[in-house]
């Protein structure tokens, strides 16, 4: 009998194996967010018929596929609304919205902007691999300046945004980068971010060997994730002024907020708690 | 049983809520059917304001959200009796705020002209409750809703300090012989 | 159950709280505001949720993931919300997402006269979002078909698990009228079917003999797949030309083929009926009018109000009008619902009568251009 992972409760193993692209680093997002869902659940912390997958499109929203929790695979950008709709209903939910740097940073933009101003009681893992995987090598609006992409064939002249800063100006109580090159901190952010109420935002830079790999002439897995690796830098606390986003110097990675504010639902239902005080008795 | 029932008059004169207040008693106290529409030109103040409703004891019959041809009409100023004077049907029942109107077309209506407003100022003190003193005069002469279901809706429907004012107002053509015909 | 005189908005919102409204979703837009507005005073003290989101997008989305709680969701938009919506009309179709639109139409095209009505966008209704499929459209035409067509629009969704629209406009909206509002018990109320089987053998996109797949929701323990892709019977990706026909034959013959017991209507005059007036949502008032003041002067004139636009109900139609000579179709647009009637009633004359006005075509207009054919 052939010996089974330690994840295969969790997944639905007959839709394995998935399908992103040989070293994609997707797989690294997945294994260490669902390591850290097994240990809050063997913990008592989280019960798992509680935990659902929401995602966009994109191969990073495709992380819904596989997991055997409640999932749902929407439509692009409005992984967070969704969400948010069925939080709203069910506060006991613990909600996990994954996709990628152009379903959370791009379409999704509005958003992320207001569940973040919400502090939305929701985990958001943004997978950032720097460019649109699912549909070729587009400009994404995490794409490193000057570099090439299928619509900047010149070199990509736009700014880059740090959805770090975005996330800690707009007063999320957890706001961590990891990376997929350093999958055990990643692990232990997931399994931060998971116990925390209000928003809880996790950035992962990912390897996209297929297609951004191409782009920068990383054609193999191990060259692109040695490229990134060698970019990365590990903090304890780093501050948010450290998470400056850039290809050349480099991205600190860790835990940049970390605060325990009253997260939306709360704030809803002791809204809520008027509405039935004037209720005719 | 249909009757379509015209209000109208200038913004500030209450119109919206005379007709408001007529339609709701209508509907909740009557077993008449009523569609209304309630229309004023919000750009201008002192421009067109207007209730419109159609009245039926059968819901089908209660078919249309304008009047068509009048059988009932209420116009607290000149500017609207002229511009709706030709909806107003052959025989229609016709109120007019002499305070207001000057000049009466020659038309064969029943036609019921008292200084509203006048009487308002005077006898409520306040040129405000102009309205219900029309409304009262109307309900007392076409008896088509019980006056008290009206004073209900009005207690309901107006801000409480203003209730007492706007009951006296409504009675006061009630009080009156309402059949007092002044017009020909 | 009591009567109340309110708005075709009012009656809207009344309707779906005794439908068992429980998620209310919106942005704010003329001339549906006040369906929000009152829901947001009136649902929470009865357990419901009303929450106002960043733009329509966010709001049709949010309401199909509260729908997928089975709780019943509701959104109100006009126009530009609409548009906005499409997308995600298109995932609750294909997730067979119960949800419920009320579309309250106002003059187009973009911002037009955002305060006045229209019935332009009568088509975009069920041919707007991509996908080529059909859903439920529903036009009330006085206050008390907004509250009776509002339940109707949340059983048949519940029932077919897909959205359905109330189509609705702004003079509809802002009407007055006498209405019936009945409590729960006192109405037909339509819960989506959930599953009977344990959730090792729950397949969600399984009809089994229904219409529709029983439903299992979020937080039960069913692992549920929404799944905005094709897919299987379980909710798999299948990228097959077997499996996309399927899935769509399915989800269209739901709807279409739920036609005949959908079909409302109403009408008067039909008896000696030569020339029928056919009209929708509260165009038809005006056209009922006509066909008085035509009758009047002696024509054999009838009306035809129709309250299911969609799936529109052909043998049910062409039946209605067999002993008629000419149709005219009467809507305050440029003729777009006459193109779905034209092609239903080929044995005929269809003449189109389309009348645009700010509020409603006047019935003696109506008329006139009527006896210009006769
Ligand atoms: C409304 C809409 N616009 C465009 C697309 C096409 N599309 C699919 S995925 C995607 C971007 C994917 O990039 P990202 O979100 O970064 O995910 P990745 O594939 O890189 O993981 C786009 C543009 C779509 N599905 N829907
Ligand atoms: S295209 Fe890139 S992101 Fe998508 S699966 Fe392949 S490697 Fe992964």
């Amino acid at each position: 009998m052939a010996v089974g992972h330690p994840l295969d409760p969790y997944l639905r193993t007959d839709r394995l194996p998935t399908m992103w692209c040989p070293g994609c680093g997707l797989g690294v997002v997945l294994g260490t967010l669902l390591r850290a869902i097994d240990r809050r659940i063997r913990e008592g912390r989280l019960r798992r018929e509680n935990v659902a997958f929401v995602g966009g499109i994109g191969c990073s929203a495709r992380m819904t596929l596989y997991p055997l929790f409640d999932s749902a695979h929407v439509i692009h950008g409005r992984a967070i609304p969704f969400a948010l709709g069925v939080k709203i209903v069910k506060p006991k939910m613990k909600m996990i919205v994954v996709g990628g740097d152009g379903d959370i940073a791009a379409i999704g933009g509005n958003h992320i902007l207001h569940a973040l101003r919400r502090n939305a009681d929701l985990l958001v893992v943004m997978a950032n691999n720097m460019i649109y995987g699912m549909t070729g090598g587009q400009l994404a609006p995490t794409t490193p300046r000057g570099l090439y992409t299928t619509t900047t064939p010149y070199g990509n002249p736009e700014r880059e945004i740090n959805m770090v800063r975005l996330a800690a100006a707009l007063g999320a109580n957890y706001v961590a980068r990891g990376s997929t090159t350093h999958p055990q901190l990643l692990e232990q952010l997931f399994y931060k971010a998971l116990a925390k109420r209000g928003l809880a935002f996790v950035e992962v830079l990912s390897t996209c060997p297929e297609i951004f790999g191409r782009h920068i002439d990383f054609r193999s897995p191990v060259d692109l994730y040695l490229e990134l690796r060698k970019r990365i830098v590990v903090k304890a606390k780093p501050s948010v002024e450290e998470s400056d986003y850039n290809w050349e110097k480099g991205f600190v990675i860790g835990e940049f907020v970390d605060k325990d504010e009253p997260g939306y639902i709360e704030v809803y239902l002791d809204y809520l708690s008027k509405a039935l005080e004037k209720q005719p008795s | 049983m249909r009757l379509e029932i015209l209000i109208a008059g200038r913004g500030g004169q209450g119109i919206l809520l005379l007709g408001h207040v007529l339609g709701k008693a209508i509907a909740e106290h009557t077993d008449l059917h009523v569609l209304g529409s309630e229309t004023y030109a919000a750009e201008t103040r002192g421009g067109d304001s207007r209730v419109d409703l159609v009245v039926a004891d059968r819901e089908e019959e209660a078919d249309f959200i304008k009047v068509v041809r009048a059988d009932i009409a209420l116009f607290m100023h000149q500017l609207q009796l002229d511009a709706y004077k030709d909806l107003v049907g052959d025989g229609a029942v016709v109120f007019l705020d002499k305070s207001n109107v000057t000049e009466i077309p020659r038309r064969s209506w029943r036609i019921y002209a008292e200084p509203y407003t006048d009487i308002a100022e005077r006898e409520i003190g306040t040129s405000r409750v102009a309205n219900m003193v029309a409304l009262g005069h109307l309900v007392g002469v076409t008896s088509i809703v019980p006056p008290e279901a009206v004073e209900s809706v009005i207690r309901e429907t107006v801000a409480r300090e203003w209730v007492d004012l706007n009951i006296r107002a409504f009675r006061y053509f009630l009080r009156l012989s309402p059949h007092r015909q002044t017009e020909e | 159950m009591r009567y109340e005189y309110v708005t075709g908005n009012i009656a809207v919102a009344e309707a779906s709280m005794t439908a068992g409204l429980k998620f209310y979703a919106g942005y704010p837009i003329t001339p549906s505001s006040d369906i929000f507005e009152y829901l947001a005073r009136e649902l929470p003290k009865r357990g419901g949720h009303v929450v106002q989101f960043e733009d329509e997008i966010a709001s049709i989305n949010a309401a199909i993931g509260a729908s997928w709680t089975c709780a019943k969701s509701m959104t109100a938009t006009s126009g530009p919300g609409f548009s906005l919506m499409l997308e995600a009309l298109s995932l609750a179709v294909i997730t067979e997402t119960p949800l419920v639109v009320v579309y309250v139409m106002r003059t187009g095209p973009s911002t037009g006269v955002p305060t006045r009505s229209g019935q332009y966008d009568v088509l975009q209704a069920t041919y707007g979002f991509h996908g080529g499929l059909v859903i439920p459209v529903l036009a009330p035409s006085t206050p008390q078909e907004a509250y009776d067509l509002t339940i109707r629009a949340f059983n048949v969704s519940e029932e077919l698990r897909t959205p359905a629209i109330l189509l609705s406009d702004a003079v509809v909206a802002h009407t007055y009228g006498k209405v019936a509002i009945r409590e729960r018990g006192e109405v037909e109320v339509v819960d989506r079917a959930k599953p009977s089987v344990p959730p090792e053998s729950y397949r969600p996109y399984d009809p089994l003999d229904g219409i529709a797949p029983p439903m299992a929701c979020f937080g039960e323990g069913y692992n549920v797949l929404v799944e905005s892709l094709t897919h299987d019977e379980k909710g798999y990706y299948a990228p097959r030309t077997d499996a996309q026909r399927r899935l769509m034959w399915r989800l269209y013959r739901k709807v279409v083929e739920s036609a005949e017991r959908l079909f409302d209507y109403s009408a008067a005059y039909l008896d000696d009926c030569e020339f029928a007036l056919v009209s929708y949502g509260p165009t038809a008032l005006s056209a009922r009018v006509a066909a008085k003041l035509l009758r009047e002067e002696g024509y054999r004139a009838c009306l035809v109000k129709l309250r299911t636009l969609f799936p529109l109900y052909e043998k049910g139609v062409r039946e209605l009008l067999r002993g008629v000579g000419k149709v005219f179709v009467v809507e305050n647009n440029v003729g777009l619902y006459f193109r779905e009637l034209r092609g239903v009633l080929r044995d005929k004359e269809v003449i189109s009568v389309p009348l645009i006005d700010l509020d409603v075509p006047p019935p003696q207009e109506i008329a006139g251009v009527v006896k210009e054919w006769l």
